[in-house]
This record gives structure tokens, sequence and C-alpha cells, in this order.
């Protein structure tokens, strides 16, 4: 297996092009040693990385998956021992998130050249190093074959997304942002970190895949319940609950990364960073991760559906509630920002409902299509001297004719309207989920609800931040003279454009339902996985052991059904906003309005929470801290010093004293030894 | 013969003598001395008490004891000289700077 033995260069290229980058900013501080402020390092380990995750592709394509352990950094000596590896698993899932993360980045790299050199921006090789080793952590991520290795990775993409987010470190937004970006998914990773112990604890073994004598989580979860249970610790609690919490606590790290209510907070925030590090952070890295994760171990998740409705409810929830905050934003990148917490939403909506190759999908169209929108923000940005505002921009249509197209692609595409690639995953998606919840799951149905009502509001807000940034009257002097944007800018435009509009075609269900052509290749494609970790296996799980079963309903009503609710939403933004000199009709929306634009009062809600139920804790546990556990050891210490500056008196220098202690020291012992043996009696 | 008590009373007297010394003289002559009187009755118990039983053990150790005792005062006179080289007295309880 030749091919496979680079497997881990895909990961190490972005990382010795993040190693070039920082040793020339440390050690060339200033001198401007890297042509490009070291982007074209970058763009070669990106495209070296594409080269061989093509590679991967195809080779798994003919010789099916590949998981070897690379590297044994813990190994215990016997029974009831953990042994903790580095290892590679290039499976149907990852070689095709391999080639999304590297193609995406590649094409952000590209991007940057006009975004920020062109910019004259500072601190260039700072900023592509966080680019390259963002994307190493994520390719490391993505090839991990274990769950600890997984968490790892995750978190060094935390890391970088802070590095990045907070990249103009000088003015007062962006380390703000970075630090909540942070601190936020830290939260969830917190518990993701106890999942990941309670894994150890209770299997032995973090495996995706069974290789080598190690055995795999998913299939000894799996065997627990089916009957077989060996040597598996499941503390005292029946088999499935136990499952199921620890499929929460993992679920904790998804949540926060990939920006799931509550903790989605930090991404809107998130803004702040650069343009391009926003495209790389919602299509491609960070944010994946999260659904990344639930599918990579769908294996352990198909098993427990408690868990999976939580996460479809979940999933629908978000979707609809950030859809609805979409709405009436203001600046361009915010409504891409909670267009991104939606979509994620949709793609834990369609794990938890049981469609595995749903989510999948709609995982890849998005990364197209999202990279794409804050590409295209990003050269609106770029012509708008840095105003994010809409309602200053309007008319750029003419003015940027190759933003307009390719943004229009994406917007399609997010808003789910035939053929673009939003299209056919998004209705995949909401497919699943219907007819998993009409096969007997209430809760299914609700979240089918939400998720479908969210796609009425995602064509709205979709197409008014088109209409209000690229049609009508330009509404500000920068929109009338737009600042002009090169081939660097324009070149990743195009090739996501394209990939917008055609993505979808690697999935036509419906079309497969309605003439038989075999069609649905990323269905196939997933389904042809190795023994454990393919979508015939999940679903076979998840109809065997979570009792997921699937009604007979025509995939053609629901998609029908999904296209007029999106074509709704964006008749309804037609309607409302191309007008050459459009006006605010969210305001008519009064108090509502209100309470979308603060994005629910979520902030400062959890502000609030954070002030008095947090703080209170924190204050308490301060207390406890300083005044117990301090106090303790404080006590001991000044109780020695005092008694010791006391005793130290006796030390007088003075030979006679010494000698009369000791005269009076052997007198003592003479008659306590005399009472003792009975000598005066 | 003399009973050995006798002897015994004759050694703590001239124990207590010596301990009374190194208690209340300040000269560190004095307190030399003071323990030579010491040792001394301790020699005076060995042989008492190597009469008693007859045999020579006693006798034998009072002359470990003399040795003894030679180096101690060998070793006493050079501290005293060193004493006396540094506070230029041999008055020992101006020598106090060994404290705290």
């Amino acid at each position: 297996m030749a091919a496979f033995d680079y497997a881990p260069v895909i990961v190490l290229l972005p990382f010795l092009s993040f190693l070039v980058a920082i040793g020339t900013a440390i050690f060339a501080r200033g001198k401007n040693v890297l042509p490009k402020g070291g982007a074209l390092p970058g763009i070669v380990a990106m495209a070296g990385a594409l080269l061989l995750s093509i590679w991967m592709f195809v080779t798994v394509e003919a010789q099916g998956a590949y998981d070897q352990t690379l590297y044994t950094w813990a190994s215990g000596p016997g029974e009831g021992t953990f042994t903790l590896t580095f290892g590679v698993l290039v499976d149907q899932l990852s070689a095709m998130m391999l080639v999304i993360v590297t193609l995406v980045s590649l094409l952000v790299h590209v991007f940057s050249l006009g975004y920020m050199n062109d910019e004259d921006e500072t601190g260039l090789p700072r900023y592509y190093a966080g680019l390259g080793l963002f994307s190493a952590s994520m390719l490391g991520f993505v090839v991990a074959d274990n769950l600890l290795m997984a968490f790892m990775f995750f978190e060094l993409v935390g890391l970088c997304s802070w590095l990045l987010i907070g990249f103009w470190f000088r003015e007062p937004g962006p380390p703000s942002a970075a630090k909540k970006a942070f601190l936020v998914t830290r939260f969830g990773d917190y518990f993701f970190l106890i999942g990941v112990v309670a894994v150890f604890a209770t299997f032995g073994t973090s495996q995706f895949s069974p290789i080598g004598g190690m055995e795999a989580f998913p299939v000894l979860a799996e065997e627990a319940l089916t009957g077989s249970a060996e040597g598996i610790n499941t503390f005292g609690f029946d088999a499935a609950t136990w499952f199921n919490i620890v499929g929460l606590l993992v679920l904790g790290g998804v949540v926060g990364k990939s920006a799931q209510f509550p903790l989605h907070t930090w991404l809107p925030d998130a803004m702040e960073g650069p343009t391009p590090v926003s495209a790389l952070i919602h299509a491609a890295t960070m944010v994946a991760a999260g659904v990344f994760l639930v599918a990579r171990m769908y294996g352990f998740y198909a098993l427990i559906p408690t868990t999976l409705a939580i996460i479809a409810f979940i999933g629908g929830f978000t979707a609809l509630f950030a859809a609805t905050m979409g709405v009436v934003k203001r600046e361009i990148k915010q409504v891409l920002a909670y267009s991104t917490i939606s979509q994620y939403g949709y793609m834990m909506l369609a794990l938890g409902g049981g469609g595995y190759v749903a989510a999948t999908f709609h995982l890849m169209t998005h990364a197209f299509f999202k990279a794409l929108l804050f590409l295209g923000a990003g050269s609106v940005i770029i012509a708008m001297h840095h105003n994010e505002n809409m309602w200053d921009m309007g008319g750029l249509k003419e003015r940027m004719p190759v933003t307009y197209y390719t943004f229009l692609s994406g917007s399609l595409a997010l808003a789910g309207i035939f053929p673009f690639a939003g299209f056919w995953s998004k209705d995949e998606v909401l497919y699943e989920t219907l007819v998993h919840g009409l096969g007997g799951s209430p809760l299914l149905l609700a979240a089918y609800a939400m998720g479908l009502l969210a796609v009425f509001f995602t064509g709205f807000y979709t197409f008014r931040m088109v209409l209000l940034t690229f049609h009508g009257e330009p509404r500000s002097e920068t929109a009338r003279n737009p600042h002009g944007v090169r081939w660097n800018v324009k070149g990743p435009l195009v090739v996501l454009g394209v990939l917008a509009a055609t993505a979808g075609f690697a999935n036509l269900v419906p079309v497969e339902k309605l003439t038989g052509a075999n069609v649905d290749f990323l269905h196939d494609w997933l389904y042809h996985g190795p023994e454990t970790l393919n979508g015939e296996h999940y679903s076979t799980l998840l109809h065997d052991v979570a009792g997921y079963t699937a009604a007979d309903f025509s995939v053609l009503i629901s998609a029908a059904v999904s296209l007029g609710m999106a074509l709704a939403g964006v008749g309804l933004a037609w309607m409302l906003y191309n007008d050459p000199s459009p006006e605010e009709h969210t305001a008519k929306l009064g108090a509502v309005k209100d309470l979308w634009y603060h994005n629910y009062y979520q902030d400062e809600f959890q502000v609030w929470l954070a002030e008095t139920g947090g703080l209170g804790i924190a204050r308490g546990s301060d207390k406890f801290d300083q005044g117990v556990v301090d106090g303790v050891v404080n006590g001991v210490s000044s109780v020695s010093l005092f008694s010791g500056s006391r005793v130290k008196r006796v030390q007088t220098g003075v030979v006679s004293n010494y000698a009369a202690l000791l005269t009076l020291g052997v007198v003592v012992l003479m008659v306590a030894l005399g009472l003792y043996g009975g000598w005066f009696l | 013969m003399v009973p050995a008590q006798w002897y015994l009373l004759l050694a703590a007297a001239v124990f207590c003598i010596g301990v009374f010394g190194v208690l209340t003289r300040s000269n560190a002559l004095m307190f030399l001395m003071s323990v030579e009187l010491m040792l001394n009755a301790a020699n005076i118990n060995f042989v008492a008490f190597s009469l008693q039983w007859g045999n020579v053990t006693g006798q034998t150790f009072g002359l470990f004891t003399m040795a003894i005792a030679a180096a101690e005062v060998a070793i006493g006179i050079g501290i005293i000289l060193v004493l006396y080289r540094n506070f230029r007295d041999t008055d020992v309880t101006s020598a106090t700077t060994m404290r705290w």
C-alpha cells in the first residue's frame, strides 16, 4: 500500500509551512525574507496536500480503506491498561474530508493574497503560520484513528482559531472575540475530555475501527447492546444508559465547536477575524470538526436513540433559531455567520435523524458554498474598503460581475434552490429526518418541522443579503466607486462558484427515485467503507439497535415542499428588497426585530448567567481555596514559624546555660525513670 | 575492707562538686577542672567495683578513662586558647556569638 505511506505527509505539509512561516517571523523580524509574506510556502504545501488527498481518494476507491498505527506513545504492560497511539485512518469519509479541507484551505491561501497581501497588512508571516497550523490540525483531526488523538487535534484547532480570530490584536474587538471563541468552545471541550476518559474507562480503547489487536469502541458498544458484553465497565449503569451519558459528554465538544445552541454565541463574534479565516473556520476546519466527529463515531451514536433524538432536536432548533437572527442583521458577514450556525444545525439534524450520508453530503456541499460566500463577502469587503454594512452597499452587480455571479451561485446553493448543491443536500437532510420521524419518533418530526421552517428563513435572509449588496442603487460613495479585485480573489471564487453549482450532483437521490438511474454516487461511496465504518453498517445499527424505522414517503414530495419553502423565502425577499433604494422592512417586525437583532439576548443572558451563577460559584470556590485549603497550609506554616521564633530563644549561646539544661535534663530523666521503675517506693 | 558504698558516696560527692563547678563558674579553666573531677568520680566508681567483684575489668576501664581525660584536656586547652585569642578572655559567658 505505497500510496497510503504518504498519508501522514498530508498533515505534515501544512505543518511544515507553519514552521517556515513562524521561523521567518521569529528569526527574520521585520525583514521581508519570504516573498508574499509567507503565502507561497503555504500555497505550495496546500497544493501538495490537495494532490496527495486526491491520490488518497483514488486509492481508497481502488484498494479500500487504510488504518495504521504510526506511533505508540504510551503502552500499558497488560490487562486493564490502555495503549495510547497516534494512527492514520483513511477511509471513505476521511478521504472525502481530506479533499474538501485541502481544497478550501488552498483557495483560502490564494484568496489571502488578495485580501491580506494586496491590502498591505502587517504581520503576514504570523497570519500564514496560523493558516498552516490550522490546516495541519484539522487534517490531523480528520485522519485521526482514535478518539484521544482526535481530541488532541480538536484542541489544536481551537487554539488556531484563537490565534487567527485575534489576528488584529491591536484593535479592541478581535482579541475579545478570540477569547470568547476559545472559552466557549473550551466549555464544550471540557465535557468532551470527560467523554474521552469515559470511553477509555468503559471500553479500554478509543480506536474508531479495530486494528492490530486493538478493539474499537463502537464495535464493543454494539456487542454490549446486542448481548455479548465482555470487559466493559458501565459503572453500575445499564449499558444503554451509560452509553447515552458517554455520547452526550462527547457531544458537548461537538456542540461547542459546531456552534450549536446554546454554545453558538462565539461564532458571530468570530467575524472579527480576517474574512479568509472566517471562510476557513466556517467551511472546512473548526466548525466542521464537530459534525465530522459525530460522523466519525457514528457507529457509536447509531446505537443510542435517545442521544440521536437530542442531536436532531438541537440541530433542528439551532437551524431555525440561527436563521431567524440572520434575517435582521446589517453586516454581510453577520448574516453569513448566522447562516453557518443554521446550516450546521441541519447537519446535526441529519445525524440525529439517521441520515449519515445526508449529513456528510451537506457537510461537503456546505463547505463549498459557505467558503464561496465568505470569500465573496471578502471580495465585497475589499471593494467597500472594509465597510461591512449592507445598507452602505447596493448596485455592486455591475461593478463586480465575477463576484456577483459566483456569490449568486453560492446563495442559490445556500437557499436550497434547484439544482444548486444546497438543494440536493438540504433536501436529503430533511427527507431522512422526515421518514425516520414518520417511522415513529415524534421528537424527530418536531425537529423536522423546525428545519423545514428554517428553509423559508434561509431563503429570505440569503436573498435579502444578495439584493441589498448587489442590486439597487449604490447607497454610498464607496459603493459607487468600489476598489477593484484581482485574479487572486476571482480565481478561488470561480472554482468554488462552479463547485457550489455542481457539487450536488454527487448524490442525486430524488433523480434516482424518479428515473431509476444509479446516480447517488456519494451514497455508494460511503456504503463501501470498512466493515464497521460504512453507511450500510450504520443504517443496520440504526434499524436493529436504535429502533429507527423509515416510513415509506416519497422523496419528491419532501423535496417539493422544501423547495417551495425556499422559493417562498426568496420570493418574499425579492418582493421586499428588489427596489432601487430599499427600505428597512425588518423594522416593521417591531419588538421581534429587536429580539432577533440582539440575538435573543443570548449574549446578555450568558453574561448574566456568568455574573450571577458563575461568579458566585467562582467566588465561593475562591473563598474555599483561599480560606480552607490555603488556610490550613498557611496555618501550619505560621504555627511553625511562631513556635520556632519562641523556641529558638533557648539557644542563648552561653555554654553554662546549655550545661544547666543538660544537667536538668539528666536529672529529670533519672527522676522519671526512677518513678517509672519504682525506686522510690 | 572498706565497703564499696563508701567509695560510691565519695564518687558521688566528687561528681556533684564537678557539676557544681560547671554550673556556677564562668572561667573556662574552671570548667575544664570540673570536668576532670567528674571523670575522676567515674574512675573511682570503676576501681571501687573492681575491688568489690575482685576482677581487673574496672581498673582497665579506669585506665581508658584516664587516656580519654588526657585527650579531652588537650582539646579543652586548645579550645580555651582559641577562646582567649578571639575574645581576650576565658570567661565562657562572654562568648555568646553562636546564638539565635
